[in-house]
């Protein structure tokens, strides 16, 4: 295999070119996807490993015979807790509080920024340990932290392939699938001064092994995402497969948990169906290699400062729209772009999102108020794979359809649409479809108007202006000679 | 911190769900009947149950040897001559006779991380296995251990008795105790990655081999079977 400079073979960019994730700033869903379209080997990367998820989860799926009613009973718990929220975030943070832990609350991103950097602040901290956690991504954690002088070293191997690869995730349960082992070889052996390191998977596990064994025995401080928040108990838990978040959540002298205000379950035992749900969907195995619980600060046995960051940023307003609601219930396992005919030619990058794929397509415009990413709920084909395979039955399309309407409702009332083609189009057929004898007239005008495009065949294949890129990929049959109506009055005038 | 983004974001949350939410007592009858229609029983007999889990162990690279209660010491002793390696750590809680003579012990009092992570391995005994996935539950008890010491050493060997084998996940949480344990790991195999090209790899950061002994209870006798019978109805949510 031969192997590029790693900027240069990941996603074709330009050296030190990032993907842009922040909606705010990221282009629009189609000219993004442009360039990674042109990019044969991130594609190969990426239908390669949504292959090998999707058949490894096919297979156990089909293995339990309760799938189904496993995910009736999921969708029914997370509705209950969403409807329920108040009540269960007050419960945790008693119970959470209880137990030696603090809670601390964020109405958005630069809130629980702040919060955490006040707690690092206050530890004294140079560098901290992560976990991979999607919710530090949405916030922009670690260029903030950066910023103030604090080191920010992801453990998860993906999280290092990307960090140290200068890159940004592409996949919320396995981040870095759209970089081969060839790339990973170069960005490992430049990185790490490891010349001689092979491409086998083994030998960068290794050397990822040895890169972080000093740091988990060395940094006092970690910060971690939560998978679920449990109100009975104040506990949180995390599933992970490696092993650096059980480092993370065990050898610092502190730790801090950020976790979206959704993701509260009411009780203990709801586990017991979430957690059959969770690894079948999102890496295909019947378990997760390590799941860690924890309740506050348990005394000689792991930190013994906990901190809990709750944070809203977007959400309570999702939970007020009754349809878009579900949208929270989501266990963040990815089976949604792993299914996805869309996100598997496009990868993640292209969302200009953390949270790419149907369930980014739906989280992402609503996390800001419809303000930003509002060309990705028409970045779908609506062929409902998503809704399909979600385990907490998140009826995804039905979604897309919701916002597509709220984007449009927007930009009818935008003055820069004011002469917009399609909207005046639109506002165009408005007007004809209103009165039939303008409708009438119009029909002939297009009869005439169309017929020097019309082809021998009988179809029209090319069209000039504005319509010429619309004709690119599509023919038209040409207008008949005579419309129904036209035909039905000659009809009643022969006989 | 500041209180009022507590209090602005459970109003908005309150606001949004207004028309949904109840009250303590409201919420408490809506939970208790959500559907769980799914299986919360196993089907399979003692000797089945077992053969799934050793097959389940298996196939995620746990090493597993089964023995009969008396044949246990011996059957630690020859795992630890077995691995080649001679330095191991205990819970405090481990059953002195455990702990095979010819090894070098240190028993973990308050071992700091440096001395862990010297150790060759490490010998507990977990809370449960589950049959259906492979996965042992620890909840730490003196026998269970510290979470750090199952976590450092590259060699585990986890010992299970045939009675705390269950066939299904709601089994196990059946089983866990009531209010539920603060400290939960549950290991489904060694430490693992597929990170790489979807490449299952064995061993990141956690131990890197996970040896299983399975003790067979003597007699076998019906009262393994209880669990399937004593499923605890799903409780009501209650608060203070
Ligand atoms: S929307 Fe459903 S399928 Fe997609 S990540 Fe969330 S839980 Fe998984």
């Amino acid at each position: 295999m031969s192997h590029g400079p790693a900027d240069d073979a990941i996603a074709g960019r330009a050296p030190g070119d990032r993907p842009v994730l922040d909606p705010a700033l990221a282009p629009p869903f189609p000219i993004a996807a442009l360039p990674v379209l042109r990019n044969l080997q991130l594609r190969k990367n990426v239908a390669h490993a949504t292959d090998v998820i999707q058949a490894k989860r096919a297979h156990l799926v089909a293995e339990k015979t309760d799938w189904q009613q496993l995910r009736t009973a999921a969708a029914g718990i997370r509705t209950h807790a969403l409807e329920n929220l108040g009540a269960y975030l007050e419960q945790f943070e008693a119970r959470c509080t209880a137990a030696g832990g603090v809670v601390h609350w964020a109405a958005d991103a630069e809130e629980a920024r702040r919060i955490i950097l006040e707690l690092l602040r206050e530890e004294n901290a140079t560098e901290v340990i992560k976990i991979k956690t999607m919710t530090s991504a949405e916030i922009q954690l670690n260029p903030f932290l950066e910023a103030d002088g604090i080191r920010a070293s992801e453990t998860d191997l993906a999280e290092i392939i990307l960090q140290l690869g200068n890159d940004e995730p592409s996949h919320i349960v396995v981040p870095a699938l759209h970089v081969n082992r060839g790339q990973v070889r170069e960005i490992f052996a430049r990185t790490m001064g490891l010349p001689e390191l092979t491409d086998d998977p083994e030998a960068l596990t290794a050397a990822a092994r040895n890169y972080l064994r000093k740091k988990f025995l060395s940094v006092p401080t970690a910060i971690s995402g939560a998978n679920f928040l449990i109100a009975e108990t104040g506990s949180v838990a995390v599933v992970e497969s490696e092993g650096n978040g059980r480092m993370c959540l065990t050898l610092p002298r502190t730790l801090i948990t950020l976790a979206g205000i959704e993701k509260v379950l009411p009780r203990f035992q709801d586990l017991e169906v979430m957690l059959q749900m969770l690894a079948r969907s999102a890496t295909g195995e019947r378990m997760n290699p390590y799941t860690s619980l924890w309740t506050g600060v348990r005394r000689g046995d792991g930190p013994q400062n906990f901190h809990v960051v709750l944070l809203d940023n977007g959400r309570s307003a999702i939970l007020a729209r009754e349809r878009q609601r579900q949208t929270l219930r989501c266990i963040r396992c990815a089976a949604c772009m792993n299914a996805c005919p869309v996100y598997r030619q496009t990868g993640g990058h292209a969302y200009g999102s953390v949270y790419p794929g149907p369930i980014g397509a739906i989280l992402t415009p609503q996390l800001t108020g419809m303000r930003y990413a509002k060309s990705l709920p028409y970045a779908s084909s609506l062929c409902g794979a998503c809704y399909e395979v979600c385990p907490v039955k998140i009826n995804i399309p039905e979604i897309l359809i919701d916002l597509r309407a709220q984007v449009t409702d927007q930009e009818r009332h935008e003055a820069v649409r004011l002469f917009d083609p399609m909207y005046l189009g639109m506002r165009i057929a408005n007007l004809l479809f209103a009165r039939a004898w303008l409708f009438h007239a119009a029909q002939r005008m297009a009869r005439i108007g169309l017929r020097v495009f019309t082809q021998r065949d009988g179809w029209i294949h090319s069209l000039p202006g504005m319509g010429a890129k619309w004709a690119q990929s599509r023919d038209l049959r040409g207008l008949p000679r005579q419309t129904f109506h036209e035909w039905w009055a000659r009809r009643k005038e022969v006989k | 911190m500041s209180a009022s983004s507590r209090q602005a974001i459970l109003d908005r949350v309150r606001a949004a769900t207004s028309a949904t939410a109840g009250d303590h007592a409201q919420l408490a009858s809506t939970y208790s009947v959500l559907p769980y229609p799914y299986i919360h029983a196993g089907k399979l007999d003692a000797a089945a149950r077992i053969a799934l889990l050793v097959a389940r162990l298996r196939e995620y690279d746990a090493e597993v040897v089964e023995c009969m209660g008396g044949e246990l010491p011996a059957a630690i002793a020859a795992q630890l001559a077995a691995s080649g390696r001679h330095s191991f750590l205990a819970p405090p809680g481990l059953p002195a006779e455990w702990l095979a003579s010819g090894f070098e012990w240190k028993i973990d009092r308050g071992l700091s991380a440096e001395e862990i992570d010297q150790a060759d391995g490490v010998v507990t005994a977990a809370f449960c296995a589950i049959a259906d996935s492979g996965t042992l539950a620890l909840h730490h008890s003196p026998g269970e251990g510290r979470r750090v010491l199952t976590l450092l050493p590259d060699w585990h060997l986890c010992v299970v008795r045939a009675s705390q084998a269950v066939e299904t996940l709601p089994e196990y949480f059946a089983r866990c105790p009531s209010p539920p344990p603060a400290l939960v790991t549950w290991i489904s195999g060694p430490s693992a990655t597929a990170d790489i090209e979807m490449t299952r790899i064995k061993g990141v950061h956690g131990p890197r081999f996970l040896h299983v002994i399975l003790v067979h209870d003597e007699p076998i006798h019906d009262k393994e079977k209880s669990p399937h019978h004593s499923l605890r109805l799903k409780e009501a949510p209650h608060f203070d």
